[in-house]
């Protein structure tokens, strides 16, 4: 316990540096996650709002609560200094409250603690956890790709892939163009957790530190992807992947699959002339197929865009619009599809998410696989036998 | 959470030796049947030679088909109905024994004295090449094989952890082991011994299947359960297939039906489609009825007990 009066000027303190105390510190962090809450005040019963979250400055996560915060939101992403601020513990861990006698003021990235990445411990993928944040990683990127996302009502440029370095994969997005390219070894810091449909998944922003090192510190490109087809069940144990390869049977076609209409600004589906963010819209036509792949242990939905439909069914979107003219039947072009891929051996790979009704694969390539039916016959061959031999 | 349930890969013979039906928890609950040989199936995928379908019930509106599928283990049934519409028309259009292979849910009636009936109700079917069979049995042989490894030691050492089957599903773990607890006195050799024909398949040395067998097969396994009733002589071969085909159309009916009874005077007409008289019909009711496997809660209304 510090003895004396709270000091009127508090140093600043990363958050990592966090510690129980009675003296407020001062801390500039980013708000990762907010939550406006409500509460009775016990004194006149009167409704209150208060503000809970995440806190992050690349060197740590905490919780906070704040007191009697402003009427305006506070975005997810803004940069605070906050003074006099209360470091509290909850189950074993520190969390920090604002309250009346707190100043918050916004700040910018580069008030941001700059963080060493030789300071921070070194984690592994694989030990990398929702939350996990204050790491350094050392990884090879096995993919990366630029995706313009809608934040509100402007339009972003995110990076995304996918990292490895021999214990795992993990999915990235970076705020921050770091010029990245495929088969490069880096370290990061500065970056931090969050789970993306039930998936670990690294975020980098402009406070993240990234820097190339030598590639021959991690196994090739080859290695990091997995090649082998994984079991569904196996696979659904694991909780998806960000790389898997499937290997089915085709079992079925679910709904909606053949041609749809999207919405021409965000791509949603369109019904009844309608898009659930845009309003009347004219829809455009694509086409798309979700495939119930099985192997026998589980199954997994494959999500299979316009370009990989088409080289499946062998009916191009044009193909399909003139047969729709020819007999305006959408049902008879499901029918039509469901023939051509229901029972066809696929091999796909891609991400793979869990949801309620089983695993997704949003698919990089799907294939037509054949049967090494002589090499299956000699392996099956062996097993009877040895079976035979042991009864 | 309802999970989509795989289709296991498996044979006739398998099918045939299951008598055991469980229910899952929850509320709309999959029925699961329990195989000895490390299976509990709620959908399968079987491929074979599949004969011409036949209709049963003439009602246009409420139409219902059936073929065999025969495989070099044994012959099962498959159906298909007005909710299937696509299986229906595909089964439909087999004309001829033709090599196919079929998804579809299992269909379990268990007559009175222990003799379970088991049909595959298609969700989708269609036909194949030679090499597509002999791949896909390729398949339900190296899974049979994996299941029966997994039944095997469980027989061996029923208190195996979990743990200890590193890489297997833990589903066929769990099938596994209440195979072994539910069927202590089945011999397995048997079904391995019937796996040969399907390995002779994939070798492509034996590429003929014989021929689809000209009645439903109807097997009856001695279950570790008590018989389900039954102090009278055990029924003919002729009266298990009446009752069979009773709780068919009264399954039919029932799933059929808005509100979860089959109609008396449509089951009647419907068996009479069968060769049924009325008085066989009634006869038959009386029966189930007093074995409890059939209930008339409201005049004219049936369902299963
Ligand atoms: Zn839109």
């Amino acid at each position: 316990m510090i003895e004396g009066p709270p000091s009127s000027e508090p140093a600043e303190v990363r958050l990592k540096d966090l510690r129980v105390s009675d003296v407020p510190v001062q801390i500039v962090a980013r708000i990762v996650s907010v939550e406006r809450r409500e509460y009775s005040r016990p004194a006149d019963g009167r409704r209150r709002s208060f503000l809970t979250g995440l806190l992050s400055d690349g060197t740590a996560s905490v919780r906070f609560t704040w007191w009697e915060p402003p009427n305006d939101e506070v975005d997810r992403g803004t940069i605070i200094r906050a003074q006099n601020v209360q470091v509290r513990e909850y189950q074993g861990r520190p969390e920090v409250s604002f309250s009346f006698r707190t100043r918050v003021a916004p700040a910018g990235p580069a008030d941001l603690p700059k963080v060493d990445s030789e300071e921070v411990p070194f984690r592994t993928i694989s030990e990398l956890q929702s939350r996990s944040e204050g790491f350094r990683l050392e990884a090879r990127v096995l993919r990366v790709g630029p995706k313009v996302v809608t934040v509100g009502a402007e339009q972003r440029q995110v990076y995304e892939g996918i990292l490895g370095d021999g214990t795992g994969l993990v999915a990235f997005s970076s705020w921050s163009d770091f010029h990245l390219a495929p088969n490069e070894a880096i370290r990061i810091a500065g970056a931090y957790v969050r789970t993306f449909r039930g998936r670990p998944q690294l975020v980098l922003d402009e406070t993240s530190i990234v820097a190339r090192i030598d590639p021959g510190r991690l196994p090739p490109i080859e290695a990091l992807l997995p090649s082998a087809p994984r079991s569904l069940a196996r696979l659904e144990a694991a909780g998806g992947s960000e790389s898997a390869v499937v290997e089915g049977l085709v079992v079925a076609l679910l709904p909606p699959s053949g041609l749809v209409y999207r919405c021409p600004t965000c791509r949603r589906p369109v019904s009844g002339g309608l898009c659930s963010q845009h309003g009347a819209v004219k829809g455009v036509a694509d086409l798309r197929a979700r495939l119930v792949l099985d192997d026998g242990t589980s199954t997994v939905t494959l999500n299979i865009d316009r370009p990989m439909t088409e080289s499946l069914w062998g009916v191009t979107l044009d193909e399909a619009l003139e047969r729709l003219r020819r007999s305006p039947d959408p049902s008879l072009l499901e029918s039509s599809l469901a023939d051509e891929v229901v029972g066809r051996r696929l091999r796909a790979r891609g991400r793979v998410f869990p949801d309620d009704f089983g695993l997704n694969l949003y698919p990089e390539s799907v294939e037509p696989v054949g049967v090494e039916l002589d090499e299956r016959a000699k392996e099956l061959r062996n097993r009877w036998e040895a079976a035979r031999g042991a009864a | 959470m309802a999970l989509r349930e795989p289709a296991w890969r498996t044979f006739a013979a398998e099918l045939n030796a299951a008598m055991q039906e469980e229910r899952g928890t929850g509320e709309r609950a999959a029925t699961y049947l329990l195989s000895p040989y490390g299976a509990r199936m709620n959908r399968v995928l079987l491929a074979g030679t599949l004969s011409s379908p036949e209709t049963i019930g003439k009602d246009p509106a409420q139409p219902f088909w059936r073929a065999r599928l025969v495989d070099p283990t044994g012959t099962i049934s498959v159906t298909a109905g007005a909710f299937q519409p696509r299986a229906m028309a595909q089964l439909q259009s087999v004309q001829g024994p033709r090599t196919a292979m079929v998804v579809g849910k299992v269909h379990l009636y268990r007559g009175n004295d222990g003799t379970a009936y088991i049909s595959v109700r298609a969700e989708s079917l269609r036909t194949i090449d030679e090499l597509t069979l002999r791949a896909l049995y390729a398949d339900a042989l190296s899974q049979s094989f994996d299941r029966l490894e997994l039944v095997g030691r469980l027989a061996t050492d029923p208190n195996l952890p979990d743990d200890r089957f590193d890489g297997a599903p833990t589903a066929w773990v769990r099938a596994a082991r209440d195979s072994v607890r539910r069927y202590p006195t089945v011999d397995r050799a048997g079904y391995r011994a019937a796996l040969k024909g399907v390995l002779e398949v994939v070798e492509g040395t034996h590429a003929v299947l014989p021929p689809p067998a000209p009645t439903p097969t109807h097997v009856r396994i001695t279950s570790s359960e008590p018989p389900a009733a039954a102090p009278r002589a055990a029924p003919s071969a002729e009266e298990r297939a009446h009752e069979s085909a009773f709780l068919d159309v009264l399954d039919e009916l029932v799933d059929n039906s808005s509100d979860g009874y089959a109609d008396l005077k449509e089951l009647v007409q419907r068996l009479a489609e069968h060769g049924l008289s009325a008085e066989m019909a009634e006869e038959l009711l009386d029966r189930l009825q007093e074995d409890g496997v059939v209930e008339e809660p409201i005049v004219g209304r049936l369902r299963r007990a």
